[in-house]
């Protein structure tokens, strides 16, 4: 089978820092990867770099095995069926749910197909039909992150990019979040998620990848990752 | 009292035409996050397209000199986002504002070279003709004026609250990288932008000649300045609040010239103003961040 999206040699810095050095990694079609790693490790800007919202300094980005993610604007590359759920959310807080829902199918023609997958995105999360109306940012964290997922999920993606869907979350919420993160990827949507919860982030996980300043120091099956002691390090320092 | 009715009138008058020019700079600022200060010119270039036009085509009059100012002031507000604020834009904030800088004074100087650093007659586009409703009196200039202004400011309303465009232009401004990785153009949303404030400043600065009978290649100057400052006293994240302050700002210095001097009251004007940006230094109905 083909890769969905694989990167290889991705190198990307700010200014004279490097974020991220040599990151290779690959998702095939309906699987549900997550890249663990502490904070300022680089993960935020591997989603980043293939959403086309900052240009690798080397590396490639290969999408469905054809397009060269690298020479694309974030426009284009959304037209390819990438959609992200960002880090704290990011909704538009001066717009209705409603609308930060159209904007999430923003380029799509199909009106009416938005329109289903945006009634859809009511009958999954009924507290959102009651939202409609109000502003995104007078919601609870909880309800902004069901918003942010279904905004995402309202231009019908083939893979979606999860960056820290826990965070800032409450417990209860943290839970649901990966309980629906595993459901979306039943769908058939393929998910890449960034997190520094490891122990949930692993029990939904199909692969796992650990990021440690900018390198990956371990990958594999997230059961066997859950086992070793590498992920401790990642998260505790000190060499794996 | 009539004076005071009258003069608030007078300010109404003039004010709408700086709410027209601040939603052009807080439309700039907000989408592109770019200080436009080639806006004010582009107005002028508006202007002096209608004198053309109408004097090219005297029978005309007023429908062919806003069409020659909206198109002047369009055409020259995409050539200016196509070689200067587009190739600039997302740089630092003022690397934008210098080359917009740079543009205004092109256009000022070169406008000065072609038509003289003198104010120039306008062409009669309405009649001299002087209204009374109720207790004051407005002429017909004042009133098409203040009719042309309340168009245009519902205008960007509807083009800001209502089209597909305009919520991708609120997208980009809350929100530049979420709306640009949910499909929005963000180069292209950013051109129509400029080009449509551009527009609407053309139209806007025909409006202005006629009322006043003259143009001047520096005129932009004096409307840049208080529409400019009007945004950052508003705020860029509400129209309706840059509208009011603008308002506001005409009926401050129609009240000043009334009752004091009229030399008075562009200083008034501005202690009002400077005074209103130290208690609420980011404007009295809040902006997006930058």
């Amino acid at each position: 089978m083909t890769a969905l999206l694989e990167i290889e040699d991705l190198a990307l810095s700010y200014g004279a820092v490097p974020a991220v050095d040599g990151v290779s990694l690959a998702i095939e079609p309906g699987e549900l990867r997550v890249i663990l790693g502490a904070n300022g490790a680089g993960k935020t800007t591997i989603i980043k770099a293939i959403l086309g919202l900052k240009r690798p300094r080397r590396g490639t980005i290969r999408y469905d095995g054809e397009h060269d993610l690298a020479a694309l604007k974030p426009h284009q590359i959304h037209a390819l069926g990438i959609a992200w759920v960002p880090e704290g959310r990011q909704l538009w807080h001066t717009m209705t749910v409603f609308d930060n829902l159209r904007m999430g199918a923003f380029q799509s023609k199909d009106h009416a197909a938005v329109a289903r997958r945006i009634e859809e995105m009511f009958v999954r999360f009924p507290r959102l039909r009651e939202r409609r109306d109000q502003l995104a940012g007078s919601l609870s964290g909880g309800e902004q992150q069901m918003v942010a997922i279904a905004r995402a999920l309202v231009s019908g993606p083939r893979l979606l990019l999860m960056d820290e869907p826990s965070l800032g979350l409450a417990p209860i919420v943290v839970r649901d979040v990966f309980a629906l993160a595993r459901e979306i990827n039943d769908m058939g949507i393929a998910i890449l998620m960034v997190e520094q919860n490891a122990r949930q982030a692993l029990k939904v996980a199909d692969a796992a990848y650990l990021l440690e300043t900018g390198h990956i120091v371990d990958q594999g099956p997230a059961d066997e990752i859950a086992r070793r002691d590498s992920v401790k390090a990642v998260f505790l320092g000190g060499a794996a | 009292m009539d004076l005071l009715l009258q003069q608030i009138c007078n300010g109404l008058v003039i004010g709408s035409t700086y709410a027209v020019v601040a939603l052009g700079f807080a439309l700039a600022f907000s989408v592109l996050r770019v200080v436009h200060f080639a806006h004010p010119d582009i107005f002028m270039v508006g202007m002096f397209s209608g004198l053309v036009a109408a004097n090219y085509w005297p029978g005309l009059g007023l429908i062919i000199a806003i069409a020659a100012g909206a198109a002047g002031a369009g055409a020259l507000g995409y050539f200016a986002e196509r070689t200067i604020i587009g190739p600039l834009r997302g740089r630092d904030i003022l690397t934008t504002l210098i080359g917009t800088l740079g543009l205004s004074i092109v256009l000022q100087n070169g406008m000065a070279l072609l038509v003289g650093p003198d104010p120039v007659a306008y062409p009669t586009l309405v009649p001299a003709r002087f209204i009374d409703i109720g207790p004051v009196m407005l002429t017909l200039r004042q009133i098409v004026n203040l009719g042309l202004s309340a168009l245009l400011l519902v205008l960007v309303s509807v083009f800001v609250r209502f089209t597909r465009t305009g919520r991708a232009a609120r997208a980009i401004a809350e929100r530049p990288d979420v709306a640009a990785a949910f499909g929005v153009d963000v180069a292209r949303i950013c051109q129509i932008t400029i080009v449509f404030a551009s527009t609407l400043a053309g139209v806007a600065a025909v409006s202005v000649g006629s009322l006043y009978g003259s143009a001047s290649a520096f005129v932009g100057l004096l409307y840049g300045l208080k529409a400019f400052t009007c945004m950052l006293v508003a705020g860029n994240r509400h129209i309706e609040g840059v509208v009011a302050v603008a308002i506001g700002l005409g009926i401050i210095e129609a009240l000043v010239t009334g009752y004091v001097s009229s030399s008075m009251k562009d200083a008034a004007a501005f202690v009002v103003l400077i005074a209103v940006l130290y208690v609420r230094p980011n404007g009295m109905f809040g902006s997006y961040a930058t």
